[in-house]
C-alpha cells in the first residue's frame, strides 16, 4: 500500500512505537527536514520538507530480477520500555522504518546488562542505540570508539569500524600539544567520521537545569557535567533565606569510595565536590586557576607538565594538602591499576615534587590536551588517608575524606546522601548543605520540587513530566546543548553493514525530527555531528549531513546496486 | 521422643533445603545472560581493568571453583562482597533489612490482628449484611495491586491534603544518630503510616478469608452445641472456643507470611523510597550484584523455611492432636 513518504502516518507511528503514552500528540512533523548545517548530502531536491507525495518506491523501478543474494535478518537491540520509555519507543520507530525501507527486521528487547554485552562484549547485534557521554576531550572517546586497534571484544570499538587512515590522524592529535593544530586535526577527525558513519547522533540530548526558583537561581553549565558540575556549584546563588540544596536520585548510591565507583553520574556529581582536581574547567570548557587546585602550569616538554599548587589548602580533616599529595595520587593510581583511571594512567610514567608548591607530571607517551583528559579528571587523594590501602579500588569507605568545596556530612544508605559547605574552600559555594533523597518514583519527585521540599532535579530527566511542569510557577528550568547523545550504530561486522552507502541509507532513514518532536517533546536537537557544538572551537559545521528522506535512501542504494524482490525486500548488490 | 527425632528430621531436611537453594540460586545467577561486570566498568576503562575486575570478583575461575567457594563461604554465613559498593553482603542486609522488618512487621501485625477479628466475626454472623461487606473488603484488598492502592494514597493524602508524607522513612534532611532512635520519632512514625496502612490492607485480606472459612467448619461442630447446651454466653463461644479452634490454619498462613514479608515489598518500597531489601534485591538481580543477590534470597529463603518449620512445631502446641510421627 502506497503511504505518503514524506510523513510517518500518526496509526503507524503510534504502533510502531508502541507509545500509548503518546496520545494527545500534534500531527507529526514531517520526516525529511533537512538537519543541522554543512553541505547536505543527498540526491538533491528530496529534502527540504517538500509536500511531495510519490509512491513509496514508485520509481525504484522496484525489478524482482533477484540479481543480489538477500540480506540477512538484522536485529536491533532494545532496551525495555520501563528503563528508558522513549528510547525504547525509538527504536521501535527506528527499526519499522528499516523495514519499510526493505530490511528484514526485528527487534530484540534486552535488559539492559544483558544488551551492554551483547553488543559491547559479544558483537552479537545488528544495531544498537544508546544514550552515549562524551567527556571534556571528544578525540579521547573517539580513539576509544573508532580505532581499528580497539576491534577486540570489550576493547570499545563495538562498531567493527576500520580506517588506518583516521587511527593516524586521531594519534596525531592526540599527541600534539598545540591547541590550534589540534582544532584543526579535531575537525578533520569529525569529518571523515560523518562522512563514513560508524556511528550517527539521532539526537543532541540537552544538559538541563530543572529547579525550584523560588529557592535557588544562577545556573551555569560546563561542558561535561552539565548542570551538576563544579563550576555551576561554586556559581549557584540561593534566593531569600534558604541554605540547602535539595536534591534526589532515582537510587542509591552504591558507594563512597572516589577511586571505586562506576563512573555513573550519580557518583561523579558528588566526588567532583567532595575533592578538588589539578585543573577545574570554567563554563567555556577551558582550564581556570581561580577555581583548580593548581594556580598556574606549563608544558616543560612534550612529556612533562609541571604545576603549581596552593600551599594554604587542607583537606576537610584539616591536614594540609601539600605537592606530596598530588604526586602520591598520581603515582597511586598508576601503580595500583586503578580500573576507573586506567585510561589516564595510561599516559603517566610518574609524578615527583620538585618543591613545595611544585609538582612535574612525567608522560609515559605525548599527550597533547594532559590538562582535559587527566588533569581535570583524576581528584586528589589524601596520602595520610590512602598509603595504607592495598585494594584501593574496593576498598569499603564510609566517610570520605576530600578537599573540595563541601565536606562529607552523612550517608543513609538507599535513603539519603548529605554534604556540608567546606568553609575554608579557595572556590565556596553559597549553600551551607546540599542532600540528596532517593525518591525512585519521578511524580513524587515532581510535587516535592513544586512544593519547595526538593529545590532541584539533577537527574535532568527529559521526559513527559518536565514537559507537563515546565511551566509551572516554582519551576525554573535551562537547557544547553551538551555533548552527549543517542547514538545509532550499525555493526559493521555484519553483512551489508560495512557498505558505507547502506550505512548512508539508513542514516537518511533514521526518523529524527519525529523522535525529538514526539517522543522527547521537542526538547533536543536533531543530531548531525558525533562532536556537538558544545565542544566550541573543537566543533565544526563543515561535515556531511543527511537527508531524511527514504526517498534518497532508496535512491542511493539502488544507484549502489541493491535491489527489492517481490516483496520489496531488499537484495545485496549482483556480485557482493 | 517423637517429638525430638521430628525436630532433628527436620532440621536435616532444612539443611538440605537450604543447600538446594543456594545451589540453585548459584546456577540461576551464572546462566542469566548480561555481564556481572556491565555496570561496573565505565568507558574511561581500558580492557585489562576490565579483565582485572573480572579477576578479582574470581569471575575468571572454572565454575565449579566458584561453586565450591561459595559453599565454604555459605557455611560460615560469609556471603561475600558487594561488586558494586565493595560492603560486605552480611553489612548490605544489616542496612537494609531493619528498614524492611520495621515496615512489614507494623504492617503485618496489624493486619493479622484486624483480618482475624473481622474473620470471625464474619464467620460468626454468617449470610449477614456484615460477613458480605467483609468478604468483598478482603477480596478487593487481595485484588487491587498494592502500588496502585499506594499510588492513590499518596496523591489524596500526600499530594492534594499533604497530611502524610511523600517519601522516605523520615523528612527530608534529617540525619539520625542512631536506627532506634529514628524508629522512635514522631517523624519516623508519620511517614511508616501510609505504607504501612497500604501493606496491612493487601495483608489482611488473607487471614480474614481463612479465619472466615475455619470457622465455618468449626462452628458446625459437636462440641460448639455441648457449649451452648452447658449455658456459655456466645462471646465465650465465638472466642474461646470457635476462634482458638479455628486459629489452626491461620497460625500456618502466618509463619509463611511472615517469612515472605522478610523480602521486604519491592513495588511498596518503590512508590514511598522507603528503602528496604526488597528494592535492594531487585537491584542486585539487574545489576548482576551476584553476591548481594545470592545473599539476600539466601536470607529470605531460610526465613521461609525456618518460619515453616516453627509452624510445624507450633501446630503440634495448640493442637494436642496432631502427633509427630
Amino acid at each position: 500500500m502506497a503511504e505518503d513518504s514524506e510523513r510517518v502516518r500518526r496509526r503507524s507511528f503510534l504502533k510502531a512505537a508502541t507509545a500509548g503514552g503518546l496520545a494527545g500528540m500534534t500531527a507529526l512533523a514531517g520526516c525529511s527536514d533537512q538537519t543541522g548545517g554543512g553541505e547536505s548530502e543527498g540526491e538533491g531536491g528530496s529534502g527540504g520538507g517538500g509536500g511531495g507525495s510519490e509512491t513509496e518506491g514508485s520509481d525504484t523501478g522496484s525489478d524482482s530480477s533477484g540479481s543480489g543474494e538477500s540480506l540477512p535478518t538484522y536485529t536491533y537491540v532494545n532496551n525495555s520500555q520501563s528503563y528508558n520509555p522513549p528510547r525504547h519507543d525509538a527504536i521501535n520507530l527506528i527499526a519499522s522504518q528499516f523495514g519499510d525501507l526493505g530490511l528484514d527486521m526485528e527487534v530484540d528487547v534486552l535488559e539492559w546488562g544483558t544488551l551492554f554485552s551483547r553488543v559491547s562484549q559479544e558483537y552479537d547485534y545488528s544495531f544498537a542505540t544508546w544514550h552515549t557521554f562524551f567527556v571534556s576531550e571528544p578525540v579521547t572517546e573517539l580513539n576509544n570508539l573508532f580505532n581499528s586497534n580497539n576491534t577486540d571484544p570489550g576493547q570499545g570499538n563495538y562498531s567493527g569500524y576500520s580506517n588506518p587512515e583516521l587511527d593516524e590522524m586521531m594519534g596525531n592529535y592526540l599527541a600534539e600539544p598545540d591547541t590550534d593544530t589540534r582544532i584543526n586535526q579535531a575537525h578533520e577527525i569529525q569529518k571523515t567520521l560523518m562522512d563514513d558513519v560508524p556511528t550517527m547522533p539521532i539526537t543532541q540530548m540537552p544538559q538541563a537545569a530543572i529547579f525550584n526558583s523560588n529557592q535557588v537561581s544562577n545556573w551555569q553549565a560546563d561542558l561535561a557535567n552539565g548542570f551538576n558540575s563544579y563550576w555551576t556549584m561554586i556559581n549557584l546563588e540561593m534566593v531569600g533565606d534558604n541554605t540547602e540544596l535539595k536534591g534526589y536520585w532515582p537510587e542509591t548510591l552504591s558507594t563512597m569510595n572516589v577511586l571505586g565507583h562506576n563512573d555513573e553520574s550519580k557518583h561523579v556529581y558528588q566526588f567532583n565536590m567532595l575533592y578538588d582536581f589539578l585543573v577545574q574547567l570554567n563554563d567555556n570548557a577551558e582550564p581556570d586557576p581561580e577555581v583548580s587546585l593548581a594556580t598556574d602550569w606549563n608544558r616543560v616538554d612534550e612529556t612533562t607538565m609541571e604545576y603549581t599548587i596552593r600551599t594554604d589548602h587542607s583537606w576537610h580533616d584539616g591536614e594540609d594538602l601539600t605537592a606530596e599529595d598530588v604526586a602520591f595520587t598520581y603515582n597511586y593510581i598508576t601503580e595500583n591499576e586503578v580500573p576507573l583511571y586506567s585510561t589516564q594512567a595510561q599516559y603517566i610514567e610518574n609524578a615527583e615534587v620538585v618543591d613545595e608548591q611544585t609538582v612535574r607530571i612525567n608522560m609515559s607517551q605525548p599527550l597533547g590536551p594532559f590538562n582535559l583528559a587527566v588533569a581535570n579528571l583524576v581528584p586528589v587523594i589524601p596520602q595520610h588517608k590512602w598509603e595504607g590501602r592495598s585494594n584501593p579500588a574496593q576498598a569499603n569507605i564510609q566517610e570520605p575524606v576530600g578537599s573540595g568545596p563541601m565536606m562529607f556530612d552523612y550517608w543513609e544508605q538507599g535513603s539519603e546522601f548529605g554534604m556540608v559547605r567546606f568553609d575554608e574552600h579557595f572556590a565556596p559555594v553559597s549553600f551551607e548543605r546540599r542532600f540528596w533523597r532517593i525518591i525512585p518514583e519521578a511524580s513524587t519527585v515532581w510535587e516535592n520540587l513544586i512544593n519547595g521540599q526538593l529545590n532541584y532535579e539533577p537527574f535532568g530527566r527529559i521526559d513527559r513530566s518536565l514537559d507537563q511542569n515546565q511551566d509551572n510557577e516554582n519551576i525554573g528550568t535551562r537547557f544547553q546543548t551538551a555533548p552527549t547523545f543517542w547514538m545509532f550504530t550499525p555493526n559493521e561486522r555484519q553483512q551489508g553493514l560495512d557498505d558505507v552507502q547502506m550505512r548512508k541509507a539508513l542514516v537518511e532513514t533514521l526518523p529524527r525530527t519525529p523522535i525529538v518532536e514526539q517522543i522527547l517533546f521537542g526538547f533536543p536537537e536533531e543530531g548531525y555531528n558525533i562532536v556537538s557544538s558544545a565542544f566550541g572551537p573543537l566543533h565544526t559545521e563543515d561535515v556531511t549531513t543527511y537527508d531524511q528522506s527514504p526517498e534518497s535512501a532508496r535512491a542511493r542504494l539502488e544507484e549502489a546496486g541493491y535491489t527489492w524482490d517481490d516483496n520489496d525486500m531488499l537484495q545485496a548488490p549482483s556480485g557482493n | 521422643m517423637g517429638k525430638a527425632s521430628f525436630v532433628i528430621r527436620r532440621t536435616l531436611q532444612l539443611v538440605v533445603t537450604l543447600w538446594a537453594v543456594g545451589t540453585v540460586l548459584f546456577g540461576l545467577f551464572r546462566l542469566m545472560p548480561g555481564d556481572p561486570t556491565s555496570y561496573v566498568v565505565s568507558s574511561q576503562m581500558t580492557q585489562e581493568a576490565r579483565r582485572q575486575i573480572i579477576a578479582s570478583y574470581g569471575l575468571n575461575e572454572p565454575l565449579y571453583v566458584q561453586y565450591v567457594k561459595f559453599l565454604q563461604n555459605l557455611v560460615v554465613l560469609d556471603f561475600g562482597q558487594s561488586f558494586h559498593s565493595n560492603q560486605p553482603v552480611t553489612q548490605v542486609i544489616a542496612t537494609y533489612l531493619p528498614n524492611t522488618l520495621v515496615l512489614m512487621l507494623t504492617a503485618f501485625v496489624a493486619a493479622y490482628a484486624i483480618g482475624i477479628t473481622l474473620g470471625v466475626l464474619s464467620g460468626w454472623y454468617r449470610g449477614s449484611r456484615f460477613e458480605r461487606s467483609t468478604v468483598i473488603t478482603a477480596l478487593t484488598a487481595r485484588s487491587v495491586p498494592t502500588f496502585y492502592v499506594g499510588l492513590i494514597v499518596l496523591w489524596i493524602f500526600g499530594a492534594e491534603l499533604g497530611v502524610i508524607p511523600m517519601s522516605g522513612m523520615t523528612s527530608l534532611g534529617t540525619q539520625n544518630a542512631s536506627f532506634w532512635e529514628m524508629v522512635f520519632s514522631v517523624d519516623f512514625l508519620h511517614h511508616l503510616l501510609a505504607p504501612a496502612l497500604v501493606l496491612g490492607f493487601y495483608f489482611m485480606g488473607y487471614p480474614l478469608l481463612i479465619m472466615r472459612s475455619s470457622m465455618l467448619e468449626v462452628l458446625s461442630e459437636d462440641f460448639i452445641d455441648v457449649c451452648r447446651a452447658k449455658g456459655l454466653t456466645e462471646r465465650t463461644i465465638m472466642f474461646k472456643h470457635a476462634a482458638r479452634n479455628a486459629m489452626l490454619p491461620v497460625v500456618t498462613a502466618a509463619a509463611i507470611a511472615l517469612g515472605y514479608a522478610v523480602g521486604g515489598s519491592v513495588l511498596i518500597e518503590t512508590v514511598f523510597a522507603w528503602p528496604g531489601i526488597g528494592r535492594e534485591m531487585v537491584r542486585a538481580v539487574l545489576r548482576r550484584d551476584f553476591p548481594v543477590a545470592q545473599g539476600t534470597f539466601i536470607v529470605l529463603a531460610a526465613t521461609i523455611i525456618i518460619l515453616n518449620f516453627v509452624a510445624d512445631l507450633a501446630y503440634g502446641y495448640l493442637d494436642p492432636r496432631v502427633t509427630y510421627d
